[in-house]
């Protein structure tokens, strides 16, 4: 069955997407970014590399409220439907899930600067390491989908999001030993962090899940990644 | 299945003057029940199947199978040409009045046959109002224009009463009430399509179908005939024909996406593409088509 006149309408409006789409990705890349950045302040203790970070988050704000705006006015002026709809309404999501990332990472930069850097035990250092890569992973990944419009990342992310939880459960028992070293301000800083961490995997997880409802129309399974 | 091939000279929207002899003969349509026990919502009024539409040679639509439910608004879409009016004028043999169209496929309301040699399409249409694109009162006052198809249809009661009630249900009687004897033509365009819809429910039908009733009038306007149509879905069916996708987003219940179908001889019929819940419809359609039209991919 063929529809009738086959030329394409609606340019302007699928530009907007386009570079809704292309922003989102970008966002994305600049809070992947200071992830990766503030993991390597904290594990080299670089004080001056974590104030970077926090800069930048206001980049990342910045672009965020840009992006949430566009969305919004998309959906004012173009009268999105279906596949178009879930699209924007998603974005509008996946902005809050990126920006909260980014407040995440400048929550990191802020533990390490508040105790003017962590003392790590070459152990805790070791598991630090794996747990922040394995985080960054994991919310590139979400990233990666969005950008590939990929609808089945998601089953490869909860994969990837059960080793950060596992890697993290293994850090926090850790922590009464570096709190008998290192002191007890110093641990709670670490769990803090760890914690960071998790939530920021589990927001690339959350991504991940969105690119699925946008192409598919529905959330993978009945289970969203828990907030 | 039913064919059917017969004309009728009959006016659609102007009841034939001498009509107690047909109302005399006409089969038993099932009477649409009283209010206090009205059909639950949902049950089918309409149950269309293998309708095909032709004129002359020129099949306009092929193989529709739809549901339509009691108390639902249910909206037609699509682009010039899907067959969406042809299937609609289907619903109370309007298609009668073309003589070249010729009607295959069943049509149930009510579960009798609709297209039943006995069944009288000028009491079908009694049954099934119609209100259409441009607003068509009569060169009569408003009063007349309500109350000239009870009484051809032979009312007895309380005609005053009557017409207050069917301008009241259609919102319209609180601006006409002081100018009841006034010509139609002196209203606004969109009181003239109310009015229209309030002649159309003055005979008391079970169903009203509309065809693209709100295409000439102003935002304001179509947004009261909308309200309208909500506040009327509680006593009528209605079926409504709209090449706006979003009035038929915000008003309807279920919404049938047709589109025309182009063979590789040129042949271009209209064809049923999708029927589903409107929700789901515009947000989530299973059929790409819907999902390129609504999306204002495709024309």
């Amino acid at each position: 069955m063929t529809t009738p006149h086959h030329e394409e309408l609606r340019h302007r409006f699928d530009e907007d997407l386009h570079s809704i789409r292309m922003d989102t990705v970008r966002l994305g890349g600049l809070i992947l970014e200071n992830a990766r950045r503030v993991s390597e302040a904290m594990l080299e203790n670089d004080l001056d590399l974590g104030q970077q970070v926090l800069a930048a988050d206001a980049e990342v704000d910045k672009l965020a409220a840009e992006l949430e705006r566009h969305a919004f006015e998309t959906m004012a002026l173009q009268q999105p439907m279906a596949g178009d709809l879930r699209f924007l309404v998603a974005i509008t999501r996946m902005v809050y899930e990126l920006e909260r990332t980014g407040d995440l990472v400048a929550n990191c930069a802020k533990a390490h600067a508040h105790g003017d850097g962590f003392a790590l035990s070459p152990r805790a250092r070791g598991l630090l390491a794996k747990a922040a890569k394995a985080s960054s992973d994991v919310f590139a990944k979400g990233i990666e989908a969005l950008a590939d419009m990929n609808p089945d990342a998601g089953a490869e992310l909860d994969r990837y999001d059960d080793t950060v939880d596992d890697l993290v459960s293994e850090f926090y028992t850790l922590l009464p030993t570096e709190s008998e070293g290192s002191g007890l301000e110093n641990a709670i800083s670490l769990s803090r962090v760890a914690r960071y961490l998790e939530r920021i995997a589990d927001h690339g997880v959350n991504v991940g899940q969105h690119v699925h409802y946008i192409v598919r129309g529905e959330f993978p399974g009945d289970a969203r990644a828990a907030d | 299945m039913t064919a059917s091939e017969r004309t009728d000279e009959a006016e659609a929207a102007t009841p034939p003057v001498d009509d107690g002899a047909r109302l005399a003969r006409r089969v038993e349509l099932p009477d649409r029940a009283p209010p206090h026990q009205a059909a639950p919502v949902g049950e089918l009024v309409f149950d269309v199947r293998d309708l095909s539409v032709f004129y002359g040679d020129f099949q306009a639509v092929r193989d529709v199978a739809l549901p339509i439910r009691q108390n639902q608004i249910t909206a037609f879409i699509g682009p010039s040409g899907c067959g969406k009016s042809t299937v609609l004028r289907c619903f109370n043999r309007m298609n009668d009045l073309i003589e070249t169209a010729r009607v295959r496929g069943s049509v149930r309301y009510h579960g009798v046959d609709l297209y039943g040699a006995d069944v009288d399409p000028v009491e079908v249409r009694r049954r099934i109002g119609m209100v259409f694109q441009k607003p068509n009162p009569f060169p009569k006052s408003i009063y007349d224009n309500i109350a000239f198809g009870p009484k051809i249809a032979g009312y007895r009661g309380n005609m005053d009463g009557l017409v207050e009630e069917s301008l009241r249900r259609a919102a319209l009687w609180d601006e006409v009430k002081d100018k009841l004897k006034q010509s139609a033509f002196a209203l606004s365009g969109g009181q003239q399509q109310r009015l229209c819809i309030a002649r159309a429910i003055a005979t008391s039908p079970d169903v009203v179908l509309m065809d693209e009733p709100a295409s000439a009038l102003d935002p304001i306007a179509t947004l009261r005939i909308e309200e309208l149509m909500y506040e009327l879905k509680k006593d009528y069916t209605i079926i409504i024909v709209t090449h706006n996708m979003q009035q038929a987003a915000r008003v309807s219940d279920r919404t049938a996406f047709f589109t025309v179908d182009v063979r590789d001889n040129g042949q271009r019929t209209g064809v049923l593409v999708e029927f589903d819940d409107t929700g789901k419809i515009f947000t989530n359609p299973g059929e790409q088509q819907t999902e390129d039209y609504i999306t204002g991919r495709f024309g």
